[in-house]
């Protein structure tokens, strides 16, 4: 079985930790999280889409993981996280709006070492 | 969009903030309530999933996933309401998990035959990165530092002598503190 090509996760993984470090710069450097964060996560947003695609697309030519379910779930929470983020973020108004940011990039990349854990086909 | 247009009125307080600073969903508050509410959703998804199609194989650690799960929910949500009785819960709810990833991790280490499967507990939260054994220290040290910084400003005002004396020196402990802390 061929499997999902891998530059989509990896290229997820490179993106939240990056996300991560610059959310946290600016935590450090006491600003709220701005225009330029919002941006950062409507790319990671994009990313996982795509992602989210490309997974389906392999589910719909018929392939299987072991726990079907679980991938479903993590299909319907990934695209979540950085909506959530944007909302929770948004709604601080210090430093600790950039830090919820930098918790989601993190998230994203554990995610795709997870989805690797549960269906080995997707490559990270 | 970093800097909002100051306003006359806006200019004097340090921190922007609309909330007050004392409240358990505000500042680092809101990074506490972000980790738990994801721990919230994976932890009950988890647990939900290995209850519903394979529970047999190993029980006590799904029920303990379970148990985490509502743990979690309950920190989640007290921590975001925030009032009185809303935060004695949070300070339960974060004590029953401590002492929960520490008995688990512990049992899990000790008994391996009973937890043929991972539960958010287990080595002490290992397969979590360790957030599970944190993330309830974390959510203790966050509402007692809240707690006392109410009962500094409580002393403040009921040692003041006029009503004005007693909010300015308030809001004046206010502004240092979130200065200071945020």
């Amino acid at each position: 079985m061929s499997s999902v090509n891998g530059v989509v996760p990896t290229t997820i993984i490179v993106a939240g930790l990056a996300l991560a470090a610059y959310a946290l710069l600016m935590t450090a450097l006491n600003r709220r999280m701005d225009i330029g964060l919002l941006a950062a996560l409507g790319v990671l947003e994009i990313l996982l889409l795509v992602l989210v695609g490309l997974i389906v697309a392999k589910l719909a030519g018929g392939g299987r993981p072991a726990s079907l379910a679980t991938l479903i779930g993590y299909l319907i929470a990934m695209p979540l996280v950085p909506v959530a983020a944007a909302f929770w973020g948004l709604l601080e108004r210090s430093r600790w709006g950039s830090a919820v940011v930098a918790v989601a990039g993190l998230v994203a990349a554990v995610l795709m070492v997870r989805l690797h854990e549960i269906w080995p086909v997707i490559h990270v | 969009m970093s800097e909002p247009p100051a306003s006359p009125g806006q200019a004097a307080s340090p921190e922007p903030a609309a909330s007050p600073p004392d409240s358990t969903r505000t500042g680092p508050g809101r990074v506490l309530i972000a980790i738990y509410a994801l721990f919230a959703l994976s932890a009950s998804a988890r647990a939900a999933v290995q209850i519903a199609t394979k529970f047999s194989h190993a029980p006590v650690a799904y029920l303990l996933s379970a148990l985490a799960a509502v743990i979690y929910i309950l920190a989640t949500v007290t921590l975001a309401v925030g009032t009185p009785a809303a935060r004695r819960i949070a300070v339960l709810s974060c004590s029953v998990e401590l002492v929960g990833v520490l008995a688990v991790g512990t049992w899990s280490l000790a008994d391996q035959a009973t937890f043929p499967d991972a539960t958010v507990w287990s080595g002490y939260g290992s397969g979590y990165g360790f957030v599970p054994l944190v993330l309830p220290v974390l959510g203790l040290l966050w509402l007692r530092r809240l707690s006392k910084r109410a009962r500094t400003q409580e002393t403040v005002v009921t040692s003041a002598g006029d009503a004005n004396e007693a909010a300015r020196s308030k809001s004046a402990l206010r502004a240092q503190v979130s200065f200071g802390r945020y």
